[in-house]
């Protein structure tokens, strides 16, 4: 109640509008967070609300109601003074739920019925389609393993692959939308974050080869559980035979539900027949060699990280399965580049700086740290606000994280936040005997990097604290 | 939540190096500091007349870029000091203000600042802050009296004289003749307690000379004519420490046509010639490619002097080498190097962040030193009156 009054700040509706707009619309999402926060003042923090022509026209609704509003507190007044008061103390609470019911309204009478008309026509595009389609699910890793296939393909195919973040029913069918028709190779990527949705994307799709790149606790609050989790991403052998689903098995979880010697599981030891051997990862890329029988290929990638590998020799794998050449195969790997804000590596004055901000995932982060272990530096510097949607597993993932960067980080820097007690815990427990940082200000922090560097330092910077998660 | 500790960064002065030191206090100093987020930072600012001034928006180098600067400080209040036992700066208006002070950061360059002036009043209010005492900073922004001290040190220096104002106006010819018996061309001409190498010339002739003397004298009273370093090599070592020292690179900086590593090169034409790096300082090589024995020996020298000088917190050392003969002279020691050096240090291994911080440590243990010391004595001297 101490920061109440934060509601009566003129700045209070555009708060509003930039949670909507932070929050997708959703409005579950929306009244989590808006319940969670306290003080209006220090919410727009990390971005600026972009004045869409959806916000503008919500913006004139929240001016409507607050009229409204004011217009009943005045009529009040020759009825009660308290029930006025009461009507002004409310305001806030009443804008907020006032404004959802449009939203409300807008999606369920006029959005999804447009979107069922969407689905139906993407799915009738795609039942007529030629190309091969391969459907990419997992809880994590799936823009790069999509990523890394589109580059190596595209050296003999007509490629494409669903863009961005489209990995609902509706992006997917607005990217059908686009095709040409002649493609040979479409690359889908299957969000999920409850029971059913790989199943519903899978019908819309009806993919001819499987990709399962990992499992883990991400989004376990809207799964209720990693057996949910499980059984979601495992709905594609519905649609699939599982001879033609390829598994991670460097993922535990992922392993743990494959049987044993599966052919069609990779990992950075190889896939379908292939070896991996000498294996060299540096800041500038990823070198190895990949053999099966007689034929052998030399991988190099400008991606960096061992924990790459895997990934990098399932493309050679489907690239050789659909006749690539060893030599397309070698120029395409040779293609791959660091992704943006996925493990790109650049210099600032001196030293390197380990771009990982869209990495917000366990195994991204245990990936991250067993890279930082793996090279020479001056200064290992590792920078994270923690991670998000970690459920009741929270504390234990975080007390992880600090036990494995206490043995190889010399300088760990936390973005303050409610995991930050647990990492701290966790570099205490394993003996930690390197220098804590603790930033009240990421945002600063990130702007001016510059003053935090010197020669020789590997800053690894993993980073994916959307603000609506605090 | 415990309140944080106020830092007061002071900044600008009556000094033709008024502008460096805004760079230095806002991209050096200020800024790492409030990354830092351990500290308040209290910016004050000394105008060109000498008047103080605080308010939040000096953090902010726009506020002395944009040209507004003048009508700003025309609107502001001077600040007030109180010497209550340690320093409290009141900021006067409707929300008045009194803050006190742990720590000072004087970022100042030139005259009233960085030659002790300020020094010796921190000292006075018995706070801890950052970089050389008074005493070093006497004998640093002095030429001539850092040149004696190198010299009663066994350092290398090479051969001068002195003139003053006074005696140079009376009799100028005479003292050019005694200058030309002296010394031989060419020559550099030097005000003793500018830095920056503001007012310095080459000269090759008399008429040169004579010339160089009076724009050496517009800025000081007392000049500084030396004969030039043949195959001249100019490196620099910035140093931090107080007892224990720690020098950054030796770092060559950028000689302009005349052969002089001035002004306009050192902050002007950053990045005008090719090659390099081009650090706060314009363009430099570094760390200097200097034959193994002259790096190594260059860093002793840098820090023998620093020692002699009694130079704390931080200093930069300016040598002059012959490449020809392998001496290495003592040229000249900048107590407060521009923008801290901080392209150094960050070549170095010490990020900004860190830098400032460290010397926060050192102030803080030099103060801790100083307090241990017995400074009053209690006699009966008063009694027989």
């Amino acid at each position: 109640m101490k920061y109440y009054w934060t509601c009566y700040l003129p700045s209070y509706p555009k708060v509003i509008l930039y949670m909507l707009q932070n929050s997708e619309y959703r409005v579950g999402d929306f009244l989590h967070w808006y319940y969670r926060t306290r003080d209006f003042r220090k919410v727009m923090k990390r971005r600026q609300l972009i004045w869409t022509a959806k916000v503008k026209l919500l913006g004139l609704v929240e001016l409507l109601i607050i009229l409204a509003v004011l217009t009943v507190a005045w009529l009040s007044v020759s009825l009660s003074i308290w029930l006025s008061i009461l009507i002004l103390l409310l305001m806030p609470i009443i804008l907020v739920y006032a404004i959802v019911i449009p939203l409300w309204a807008g999606r369920a009478l006029i959005q999804r019925p447009k979107e069922k008309r969407m689905i139906a026509k993407a799915t009738a595009k795609l039942d007529k389609h030629p190309a091969k389609k391969i459907a990419i699910v997992g809880s994590y890793g799936k823009t790069t393993t999509r990523e890394i296939l589109k580059t190596v393909l595209v050296e003999e195919f007509k490629v494409a692959a669903t863009p961005g973040n489209m990995n609902t029913p509706i992006g997917t069918s607005r990217f059908v939308d686009t095709l040409d028709g002649d493609e040979d190779v479409l690359l889908f990527e299957l969000g999920e974050s409850t029971i059913g949705d790989v199943r519903e994307l899978c019908e819309i799709i009806q993919p001819d080869l499987g990709i399962i790149t990992g499992i883990n606790e991400a989004h376990l609050e809207s799964f209720g559980s990693v057996e949910n989790t499980i059984s979601t991403i495992f709905e594609l052998k519905d649609f699939i035979d599982d001879s033609h689903i390829y598994k991670n098995s460097d993922s535990r979880l992922v392993r743990d539900n494959t049987i044993k010697d599966d052919p069609k599981s990779y990992s950075k030891k190889g896939v379908a027949g292939w070896c991996v051997d000498r294996v060299d990862v540096s800041l500038e890329g990823t070198k190895f060699t990949l053999s099966k029988g007689k034929k052998s290929i030399i991988a190099t990638s400008k991606l960096v990280g061992e924990h790459l590998v895997g990934v990098l020799s399932l493309a050679a794998a489907v690239a050789d399965d659909f006749g690539l050449t060893t030599k397309e195969i070698e120029s395409g790997l040779k293609n791959t580049q660091p992704f943006e804000h996925r493990m790109q590596p650049y210099k600032l004055h001196g030293a390197w700086i380990i771009d990982d901000t869209y990495n917000g995932n366990r195994e991204g982060v245990e990936a991250a740290i067993r890279l930082l272990d793996q090279l020479d530096a001056k200064r290992k510097v590792y920078v994270t606000p923690g991670l998000v949607e970690q459920g009741n597993r929270k504390q234990e993932v975080h007390e992880n994280i600090g036990k494995l960067l206490a043995g190889v980080a010399d300088v760990v820097v936390l973005m303050q936040n409610s995991t930050t007690q647990f990492i701290q815990r966790g570099l205490e427990s394993a003996g930690f005997k390197g220098e804590l940082q603790i930033i009240d200000n990421p945002v600063k922090f990130y702007t001016h990097l510059e003053h935090f560097v010197a020669e020789g330092d590997i800053i690894m910077l993993q980073n994916d604290w959307p603000d609506f998660y605090e | 939540m415990s309140k944080k500790e106020t830092i007061a960064v002071f900044f600008g002065g009556v000094s033709p190096e008024h502008d460096i030191s805004i760079v230095t206090a806002i991209s050096s100093v200020i800024r790492p500091l409030e990354l830092d987020g351990r500290y308040q930072v209290l910016p004050i600012y000394i105008s060109k007349k000498g008047i103080w001034y605080s308010d939040s928006s000096f953090k902010k180098i726009e506020t002395f870029s944009g040209g507004g600067i003048s009508e700003l400080l025309d609107k502001l209040k001077p600040v007030s000091v109180t010497f209550d036992g340690g320093l409290t700066i009141e900021k006067p208006g409707l929300k008045r203000s009194k803050i006190k002070v742990g720590i000072a950061f004087p970022a100042m360059h030139g005259g009233n600042g960085e030659d002790g002036s300020l020094m010796g009043l921190l000292r006075m209010a018995n706070i801890p802050f950052v970089g050389c005492d008074m005493p070093a900073s006497v004998i640093a922004m002095d030429k001539l009296l850092a040149k004696q001290v190198a010299e009663a040190n066994g350092t290398p220096v090479v051969k001068y004289e002195y003139l003053y104002a006074d005696a140079f106006a009376e009799k100028p010819d005479k003292i050019i003749g005694e200058l030309e018996k002296s010394l031989e061309y060419p020559l550099f001409v030097k005000p003793t307690h500018l830095g920056s190498s503001i007012g310095i010339s080459r000269v090759s002739n008399r008429k040169e000379l004579q010339n160089g003397i009076e724009v050496a004298l517009y800025y000081d009273n007392k000049v500084l004519v030396e004969e030039a370093v043949p195959n001249l090599v100019e490196v620099t070592v910035p140093i931090i420490g107080n007892e224990v020292m720690m020098p950054a690179l030796v770092e060559r900086p950028l000689i302009n046509d005349n052969n002089v590593f001035d002004f306009d090169t050192k902050y002007m034409n950053s990045g005008k010639k090719s090659g390099g790096k081009h650090g706060s300082q314009g363009y430099s090589e570094l760390p200097a490619k200097l034959p193994g024995k002259l790096y190594e020996a260059s860093i002793d020298i840098a820090r023998s002097v620093y020692k002699a000088a009694e130079c704390e917190g931080i200093a930069r050392v300016d040598l002059l080498i012959d490449s020809k003969s392998n001496t290495i002279y003592f040229n000249e020691i900048n107590p407060m190097p521009g923008s801290l050096y901080s392209h150094n240090w960050r070549k170095s291994g010490i990020s900004n962040v860190e830098l400032v911080a460290k010397l926060i440590e050192l102030a803080r243990q030099r103060y801790e030193k100083h307090k241990k010391l017995e400074k009053t004595f209690s006699t009966n001297f008063l009694k027989q009156f």
